[in-house]
């Protein structure tokens, strides 16, 4: 495709694409506190919605442009939800470490 | 009111009172049980008698139950002389019995008092089948539904130990001899191809070798017939407590009188007879078989005098007495005088039931006590009981006018007079000896009981005298067996003959006649019999003479331990090594291992849950790789 | 040119979420992704996206980053301290990762990309386009996903409601 006169392909955007949406996953594995849980979640999200734009511009189609709008709408909502959740637990108790959320075992 | 219906509601009446009393009867007020009990069988009784007048002859069939191959087996009915003859005695004197027993179970409460009768409308529901089948199937199936019936009465008392553990004795005795019938009528299925007795008796008939008729079995082959119909005797045998198959019987009276009366002196205990009666074709070519069942009863008549001597308890008395007077009735049919065992059949059914009744009242009146040594001296306090007891006493020994001089004399006096026949004159001198211990045991029971003073340890000082309820029935049957004789009084040469004639059609006529030596032979054994039950009356304790004959007959000729030792014992081996060797670690180890197998693997399976929100992340992310590593796999290849 | 912008949104954005995930207050996590948010946006510009540029910045950091302000603010900064308890995920987190960025470095090797017939860029990307398409073909979707927000609401403000009874 061209951008600004010059010829490049898709697979830069994904190749960043692909790392954000890794870094992501190691915050979501790795990290305890729940809130940021929540946030690299949409940080996923968010590298989802780039490789979406990425090839809707490569493949000139709006849809993938139109998806990634969805995309963000529901990613809103969910973050509202999953905030309003933890604000109830939070108010139970303070959580430091979702470890200690583990009393669904069995 | 057409023949079939009539004859299949002999059978509907019965069954529908048992499942009105088993279905609600528990719930409803006494008076529903005490009108549907014994109503039920007085309606049979009826049908009964509509049947006889109609003079129905045939053999009707409602619908085929099994149709594989040649295997037919229609739900029909045969009604002929000797079915009404058989569903007379059995709803008759059963009607007389249930109602006797409304008021001999009248301190039941009210759910057992409904279960009592429950199960007598069982039993004479299965008795008819039994008698009315017309197929050797539902033979079977009357067969095994009276055993039922008789181990659910035994029992009927079950807190107590001792009653069920003889109801369970009775039922395995029974068993034993429906296996026998089972076998012998797969024997005759092989043989003829069909259950039902109309086919396998025609085709019997063209097979008298000494006709020289054409033959579907060929004369050699009269050796599946004997196996046949000694299999069928083994059924008999358990049914009618005949030797080998009769420990069942003494220990049966655990049950309540009425049962006694009805099911092991009228009714069931008779089926054997009329088993032989009814095969008769069978019977008469196999004539070892034929011979086997006189010598049976024969030897059983003698063996069960002989115990009933020293007996102390007065239902047993009349329990060996009836495996006694059962003996006589398989004589007869066993030298082919099958109208004559019929007419004792129901001559001992008259006066068994009468004393049984009796010996009821009596019961009643002492508390429950059955021990005639506690007795003595009733004749003053219960003169009605003790007249009818003497009345069934005499029949019994077979004095004359009453009906069981005429029946049992005429069983005698036609062994006696058989022609040509050594054995069963052989037969004829052990009933002989028989009636004359028979005239003994009865004279002994009757002045333990009635008789002399009263016992010091007897159990009630003033007994009181029975209800109507339980007198008119014992009434009806001392008078039954006062005027029953006259039907049929061959035994003293003149008059009618009113049962053989009846049952000519159904099982023919002696061949021979007795002429003067049989009524002679007839009289003297009267006279001797009578003789002893006087003596009986005012003789000395004869326990002194012969100790070990004594103890002997005490224990019944040690049959109880020889079948524990033979046949108890080993088996009891046999079923604890199956529970300990075989159950418990194969198949319960097999079940219960499945479930530890399972709960186990549940267990470590539940480790995954672990409650970690990162480890369920963690999964995700690996499920995801695999996927995806499949997708690359896939599209590359 | 192009690329020159690309490159520095592109590391601006990568560095953005290594502080994601590095920092341990949750208040610099959330700025950190204000910041890969900003960096996206600009590489959508530079996609022909410009509704979703318009978007992404009024929306996704304009609302959601601040509503995540205001929870962090409201729950207090909490320090993440010690190890943890799981003590192999770390580790296998870490395989996880690698052998995924693996994974689609080698999906993006053997893609071809066709080229699409010369197209009108300066109508490709623009509001009008985008609405033409809403509304029309996508007005299912569109008209759900308004919805999805109002249930987003109400679940959010049952939620969080005052309780005094019970919890």
């Amino acid at each position: 495709m061209n951008i600004g006169g010059e010829q490049v392909d898709a697979s830069w955007f994904l190749l960043l694409s692909a790392v954000l949406f890794a870094l992501g996953a190691v915050g979501v594995l790795v990290r305890r506190n729940p809130l940021v849980i929540l946030i690299s979640i949409e940080l996923m999200l968010n590298a989802a919605n780039l490789a979406l734009v990425a090839f809707s511009r490569q493949l000139l189609n709006l849809e993938g442009q139109l998806f990634a709008l969805m995309s963000m709408t529901v990613a809103a909502a969910e973050a509202v939800v999953g905030l309003a959740i933890l604000v109830d637990i939070f108010r139970v108790r303070d959580v430091e470490d979702i470890d200690d959320l583990s009393e669904l075992r069995g | 009111m057409n023949a079939p219906l009539l004859a299949l509601l002999v059978l509907v009446f019965p069954a529908a009172g048992a499942a009105l009393l088993a279905g609600r009867g528990w719930r409803l007020p006494r008076i529903f049980t005490v009108i549907v009990g014994p109503g039920v069988v007085w309606l049979s009784f009826l049908a009964t008698i509509a049947l006889f007048f109609d003079k129905t002859n045939a053999d009707f069939t409602y619908w085929t139950w099994i149709k594989s191959g040649s295997f037919d087996v229609p739900f029909g009915l045969l009604i002929d002389n000797l079915s009404i003859f058989m569903c007379f005695v059995i709803t008759g004197v059963g009607g007389l019995i249930v109602t006797y027993s409304v008021g001999y179970m009248e301190h039941e409460d009210d759910p057992s008092y409904a279960r009592f009768f429950c199960y007598m409308d069982v039993f004479v529901f299965s008795m008819l089948l039994l008698v009315l089948a017309d197929n050797f199937i539902f033979l079977i199936v009357g067969w095994a539904m009276v055993g039922l019936s008789s181990y659910l009465l035994i029992g009927f008392w079950y807190q107590r130990h001792s009653a069920v553990v003889a109801a369970r004795k009775a039922f395995v005795m029974n068993v034993v001899g429906d296996v026998g019938m089972i076998l012998g009528t797969f024997v005759l299925f092989v043989s003829f191809h069909s259950v039902t007795y109309d086919r396998v008796f025609r085709s019997l008939q063209s097979c008298r070798a000494d006709l020289g008729l054409l033959c579907p079995v060929p004369a050699a082959d009269t050796g599946s017939l004997e196996v046949a119909a000694f299999l069928l005797l083994v059924g008999a045998i358990a049914k009618s407590a005949q030797i080998p198959l009769h420990t069942w019987l003494p220990d049966a009276m655990e049950g309540p009188t009425p049962v006694s009366a009805l099911i092991h002196a009228a009714t069931m205990v008779t089926a054997g007879v009329y088993l032989v009666g009814r095969m008769h074709p069978i019977y008469d070519i196999a004539v070892y078989a034929h011979a086997a069942v006189a010598i049976i009863g024969a030897v059983t008549a003698l063996f069960a005098a002989t115990i009933a001597i020293v007996q102390t308890d007065i239902k047993r008395v009349l329990a060996y007495s009836t495996m006694s007077q059962i003996g006589y009735m398989f004589l007869a049919v066993g030298i082919g005088a099958y109208a004559a065992g019929f007419f004792h059949l129901l001559a001992h059914a008259f006066f068994k039931a009468l004393l049984f009744m009796a010996a009821g009242n009596v019961i009643h009146a002492m508390h429950d006590e059955q021990d005639m040594r506690k007795y003595g001296g009733l004749w003053k306090d219960m003169r009605p009981t003790a007249i009818t007891f003497l009345v069934g006493s005499l029949s019994l020994v077979g004095v004359i006018p009453f009906v069981g001089f005429f029946s049992k004399e005429q069983v005698l006096g036609l062994a006696f007079s058989k022609p040509d026949d050594n054995m069963v004159h052989v037969l004829w001198a052990v009933g002989f000896a028989t009636a004359l211990i028979t005239g003994f045991y009865t004279g002994r029971m009757w002045w333990l009981t009635f008789w002399g003073k009263p016992a010091p340890n007897r159990a009630v000082e003033h007994p009181h005298a029975p209800r109507l309820v339980m007198m008119i029935p014992v009434a009806i049957l001392a008078i039954l067996s006062t005027v029953g004789g006259v039907v049929q009084t061959r035994a003293i040469g003149v008059g009618p003959a009113a049962v053989d004639g009846f049952l000519n059609s159904a099982v023919g006529r002696v061949p021979w006649e007795g002429g003067g030596a049989e009524i002679a032979v007839t009289f003297v054994t009267m006279l001797l019999a009578a003789g002893l039950f006087v003596w009986a009356l005012y003789s000395r304790p004869w326990s002194a003479y012969a100790p070990w004959a004594q103890r002997l007959v005490e224990h019944k000729y040690y049959f109880d331990e020889a079948y524990d030792w033979a046949f108890v014992r080993p088996l009891d081996r046999v079923a604890a090594f199956g529970l300990r060797g075989i159950e418990q670690p194969v198949i319960d180890a097999a079940v219960i291992d499945t479930g530890l197998v399972a709960r186990a693997g549940a267990a470590s399976l539940s480790l995954t849950q672990s409650g970690y929100f990162r480890n369920y992340v963690l999964v995700f992310v690996g499920g995801a790789l695999v996927a995806a590593v499949i997708v690359l796999v896939r599209a590359n290849s | 040119m192009a690329i020159a912008v690309f490159f520095v949104a592109a590391i601006l954005a990568v560095l953005g979420g290594i502080g994601v995930v590095a920092f341990h207050q949750p208040i610099r996590s959330v700025l950190s992704l204000v910041v890969v948010m900003l960096s996206l946006s600009v590489i959508f510009l530079l996609l022909s996206a410009q509704f979703v540029f318009a978007v992404q910045i009024i929306v996704y950091a304009g609302a959601v980053m601040v509503l995540f302000l205001f929870v962090i603010a409201l729950l207090g900064p909490a320090r993440e301290l010690g190890r943890g308890r799981l003590r192999f995920q770390g580790w296998l987190s870490g395989l996880f990762v690698l052998v995924l960025l693996g994974l689609m470095w080698s999906l993006l090797q053997g893609v071809q990309y066709r080229q699409p017939e010369k197209a009108d860029l300066s109508f490709f990307g623009t509001v009008q386009s985008i609405a033409a398409g809403l509304f029309t073909t996508y007005l299912y979707p569109f008209e759900l996903t308004s919805i999805l927000l109002l249930v987003a609401a109400i679940g959010a403000i049952y939620l969080s409601r005052k309780r005094v009874d019970d919890l």
